[in-house]
């Protein structure tokens, strides 16, 4: 590996960045978040992105997930330049290849367990018996078979953020970008989320990037690489 | 679950909310259905099909001025025409003067082969005919008119004349069925009743309609006629049915262009309201719509989404509407048909129906665009931020 | 009437509370005005729609009014009709000659010199082209110069009266714009012969403003009528009209029919009922629907601002003063629509516009008036929307625990 690089472990490159930059113009005064951000993360890799607030880690993670663009520097991510996509093929990408984990978990108060976790099947051309399997199995995965029928706000917040874990594997994703995952839970919940995306990771291969504060939870990640004023750290600490 | 369940549930997830548009949406479409549906029934006393052959013959002066019987003679004469059926409006009531029903001394000799369609000749044996023609004192009622005053065949009906100082005693005769319930709420009795009765209408007549064996023969019909009568002492105004009926909606003045006016004011208003409506419901699921193009909808899907619960919502309300209208239209027919004989026929037609649903798919999609093509045009990291 | 006051009651009393409200508790309007400004676009789409609402109610309203006040403004407590018996209106009526003789020299008349106060008419409708290319009937009174007099609301706009024997006719004002011909020194074609139009008159909306009006003897003529239609005439007290409608009556010659004047045109006011009745219900309906937006508009609002009331009430703002506090917000936010609904309503000012009488089958043409007080009436009518669309709303927020402040939002 050559000096600029990190060593997140070996392996084909699933993530790709090159000179990445973005920046936010206020009042036509640009404001820099994120400058010259060279990383490649293998295929398989469970990374802790960690920095202090403002340090543009969140914007990091939204530029690797295809939800927001960069104003410089190209990335290839899951096979895909995502700077030649327009924003269909982007979200057509998006649904094939990135499962999305958030802090308020963000699920569909009037759908239930089973239909929030069935969303992002609907606009794929899996039929009804096929959407049916896939959901019991990424229900299953993450232990909440029988809360299959529940409505989010009949569930706890460790049960919600289960139910937003098995829908963003529901389509089995390479990529599982997760926010702060833990950020609303109490310690008990936390734990059992991230051995949770823990498993995910080992058991499933997927590769998870992680955005958090908490040195606790950066932990469990297999890296952690962090993130100050924009621009990355060349150290990275190795979990295990 | 399918996308039209989606749909459904992101539209439940405020019950007030959804419930009072729907209200608000069902009682405007209900108004404009109704509004549309007097407008419509105006214009079909206009548009009578089966009064495409006929022309009325009256006093070029107005409605009040009599006519010789004796012209009955020349018009008879024309080779374009079948018949002449001399007919005057009695204007007499039975019992309450606020009971309504038109009645007119006619020539019983003509008045069936004249009207054929709207006695519906087809079913009258006849015997019944001639039960009538025989009986100088007797009379013909349409079957609505008979149920409303519990009439049968063979009893009395007096009526007090208000137009002529006679109150004549007929018998019925015939209870006749036309296939336009307007049409039933009507009395015939022999012409000879008034004639006799009356002094001052020895050989006079208000009107005579005429039947041309071929509609193409009514124009020159019309011009023959006026030019034979021009500058007599009775000059006359010759003119189809439905120009004749004309005259009397031209009566209802500008009800159209207020009916259109209430219509506009009404439709923009549930435009703007269910855009608010839209816009806030849109609004609270700010994030939720950044999750759902993070979770890989498109744009479109996420607009179409969107746009089809603005349509259901007002697709429902519009529906409830118009099937209210439907409901209470028995209602109007009675009500506001005692009042003014044009709206004994009121109805919601299907064409009016059809309208108003797409009037309101139409406001849905109107109404819903705006704020659901802001919500794709957010950002959606901006979206995730959002408190909601 | 008793009913519709008894309804109204709790209003009043409501709406009473709230203005003591605002004077003897510490009900932060300002806060809600700003919230209003705050939430501009729903404010502005709620109150546009109320505005829309309103502006169909007064418009509405103007139309029944126009109708009542060309009947009701025409008749005069002390004056009768005399018509023949059944007939019930003039057009239906005939009276012979000789039979006006004896009626114009009834004793009971009121009299000035030696000339009765009375006026031998008759009435005919005739076919008028209007300015639209289609015809449309028009009542025809031939009248005797006292029949003017016996008419006080009828004021000559234009040139002067009519002169019998010449076939001059005078013709309403606000039949000039509606009908074709109608202009001072035009022709009228009437009866086979030309009338010339001499005058225009004003009747303060009054029936009469849908006539065409000249001498009786000329329109008799014209129009070959061996009879009059009626006779209007002037009693020395409204008292007396009892007593001429029974020595009428009691006349075995002249076996006719007397009717007060007022009751004459009540019972032709009937006539506009149903367009009255239609007009109230679309209003009523209406009103449901925008009281439904508003409802929707205010709760809402609530909703957005839950812990703001949370905190309000924390800071020691009592539940009455919440209830009151967004009682006027939603009060506001309809009488601003109420105030604009009004204003558009004046479009409609002086439209000039006709319905029919079924009962004497001739054209009554009629303004529609904006008058303040039909306006009045609007912003009225929008402040009883406010109170009833806000009200559960309103309830709702004064119920929002304290607590609520304290939560994460």
């Amino acid at each position: 590996m050559n000096g600029d690089r990190f060593d997140l472990g070996g392996g084909e490159p699933i993530i790709t960045l090159r000179d990445v930059a973005k920046s936010y113009w206020r009042e036509q005064l640009e404001i820099p978040v994120l400058q010259g951000i060279d990383l490649e993360i293998p295929l398989g890799a469970y990374i802790a992105l960690m920095g202090p607030s403002g340090s543009g880690k969140t914007t990091l993670l939204n530029l690797i997930a295809g939800i927001d663009r960069p104003t410089g520097g190209s990335l290839e991510v899951c096979g895909f330049e995502l700077n030649d996509l327009d924003d269909d093929e982007l979200a057509a990408w998006r649904n094939a290849h990135v499962g999305f984990i958030f802090q308020n978990y963000n699920l569909v108060p009037v759908l239930n367990a089973f239909e929030n976790v069935e969303l992002p099947l609907l606009i794929t051309r899996a039929g009804r018996g096929e959407r049916r399997d896939r959901v019991e199995q990424a229900l299953a995965l993450v232990n909440l078979q029988d809360k299959m029928r529940n409505y989010p706000r009949q569930l706890s917040g460790g049960q919600e953020q289960r139910v937003a874990i098995a829908r963003a594997i529901v389509t089995d994703p390479d990529l599982l970008v997760a926010d702060e995952p833990t950020g609303a839970l109490d310690a008990k919940n936390a734990e059992e989320v991230l051995a949770l995306m823990e498993r995910l990771n080992s058991e499933l291969g997927k590769t998870i990037v992680m955005v958090t504060h908490d040195p606790k939870a950066a932990h469990h990640a297999r890296h952690q690489i962090h993130l100050e004023k924009g621009v990355l750290d060349r150290s990275v600490e190795v979990n295990r | 679950m399918r996308w039209i369940a989606l749909i459904w549930k992101s539209l439940m997830r405020s019950k007030r909310r959804t419930l009072l548009i729907v209200g608000s949406l069902i009682l405007s479409v209900f108004t404009v259905a109704v509004l549309q549906s007097l407008l419509t029934t105006l214009n079909s006393v206009t548009d009578n099909p089966n009064s495409s052959n006929r022309l009325v013959v009256r006093h070029k002066s107005g409605l009040t001025q009599m006519l010789p019987r004796s012209y009955e003679a020349f018009l008879r004469q024309q080779p374009e025409v079948e018949t002449v059926c001399a007919l005057q409006w009695f204007g007499g009531y039975y019992q309450d003067p606020r009971n309504f029903f038109a009645n007119f001394a006619s020539d019983e000799t003509t008045l069936f082969q004249t009207f054929r369609e709207e006695f519906g000749v087809a079913n009258i044996t006849e015997a019944q005919i001639k039960d009538y023609l025989r009986d100088g004192a007797g009379c013909i009622v349409g079957e609505s008119l008979a149920k409303k005053n519990g009439w049968k065949v063979g009893d009395v009906v007096p009526l007090t004349g208000t137009i002529f100082p006679i109150n004549p005693r007929l018998t019925i005769r015939l209870i006749f069925r036309s296939p336009k319930l307007s049409a039933e709420n009507v009395l015939h009795f022999h012409y000879k009743v008034l004639e006799e009765g009356v002094p001052r209408m020895k050989g006079l007549v208000g009107s005579f309609f005429l039947r041309a064996h071929r509609p193409e023969d009514i124009p020159r019909l019309i011009e023959r006629v006026d030019r034979h009568y021009a500058n007599s002492a009775y000059e006359t105004l010759t003119e189809t049915e439905n120009a004749f009926n004309l005259a009397f909606v031209k009566m209802l003045g500008n009800i159209g262009a207020i009916i259109q006016g209430i219509t506009a004011a009404v439709v923009v208003a549930i435009l703007i309201v269910t855009g608010n409506t839209m816009a806030t419901a849109i609004r609270e699921r700010t994030t939720e719509i950044a999750v759902f193009r993070a979770m890989g909808f498109s744009t479109g899907r996420v607009l179409m989404l969107l746009l089809s619960e603005g349509v259901l919502l007002v697709g429902a309300g519009g529906l409830l509407g118009v099937g209210l209208a439907d409901l209470v239209a028995g209602g109007i027919r009675g009500s506001l048909g005692a009042a003014m004989p044009f709206f004994t026929d009121f109805a919601i037609l299907p064409a009016t129906m059809v309208a108003c649903l797409l009037g309101a798919l139409a406001i849905g999609v109107l109404a819903t665009f705006i704020p659901a093509y802001a919500a794709t045009r957010r950002p959606i990291t901006e979206g995730l931020k959002a408190v909601g | 009437m008793i009913l519709g006051l008894v309804l109204l009651l709790p209003f009043v009393a409501y709406f009473a509370w709230l203005v003591w409200a605002l004077v003897a508790y510490p009900v932060p309007l300002s806060y809600n005005l700003r919230s209003l400004w705050q939430r501009k676009v729903s404010s502005f789409s709620t109150a546009a729609a109320i505005a829309l609402v309103v502006g169909i109610f007064v418009v509405v309203l103007s139309l029944a009014q126009g109708l009542s006040l060309a009947f009701v403004s025409s008749g005069r407590p002390d004056q009768a009709i005399v018509l023949r018996p059944n007939a019930r209106f003039e057009l239906n009526s005939s009276i012979e000659r000789d039979k006006m003789r004896i009626l114009k020299v009834h004793p009971l008349l009121k009299r000035e010199g030696d000339q009765p106060l009375a006026s031998a008419e008759v009435v005919v409708v005739k076919l008028f082209p209007m300015t639209d290319g289609t015809d449309a009937n028009v009542t025809v009174r031939g009248l005797e110069r006292m029949g003017i007099a016996l008419r006080p609301q009828v004021r000559l706009v234009q040139g002067r009266w009519f002169r019998p024997g010449l076939s001059e006719a005078v013709v309403p004002r606000k039949m000039q714009g509606r009908f074709a011909g109608m202009e001072l020194g035009g022709n009228l074609r009437m009866g086979g012969r030309d009338w010339r139009i001499v005058g225009t008159f004003d009747a303060g909306g009054a029936s009469y403003e849908s006539e065409v009006w000249s001498d009786v003897n000329d329109v008799m003529q014209a129009f070959r009528r061996e009879s009059y239609s009626a006779m209007l005439a002037r009693l020395e007290n409204p008292e007396r009209v009892e007593a001429f409608v029974q020595a009428v009556d009691d006349d075995k010659r002249l076996k006719l029919e007397v009717v007060g004047e007022t009751a004459y045109f009540r019972e032709l006011t009937k006539a506009g009922d149903p367009i009255k009745i239609l007009g109230n219900l679309i209003t009523l309906i209406l009103t449901g629907a925008a009281i439904f937006a508003a409802m929707n508009t205010m709760y809402a609002a609530v909703a957005g601002r839950t812990k703001e009331i949370g905190t309000l009430r924390a800071l020691g703002f009592r539940q009455r003063e919440i209830l009151a506090s967004f009682q006027w917000e939603s009060i506001f936010l309809c009488l601003s629509g109420g105030i604009v609904g009004s204003g558009l309503a004046l479009f409609a000012n002086g439209i000039q516009t006709g319905t029919t009488s079924f009962e004497t089958f001739s054209d009554v043409s009629f303004a529609f008036t904006i008058t303040p007080g039909l306006m009045a009436q609007g912003v009225a009518f929008s402040l009883i929307m406010g109170l009833l669309g806000g009200f559960l709303p309103a309830w709702r927020a004064s119920r929002i625990p304290l607590t609520e402040a304290m939560k994460g939002g």
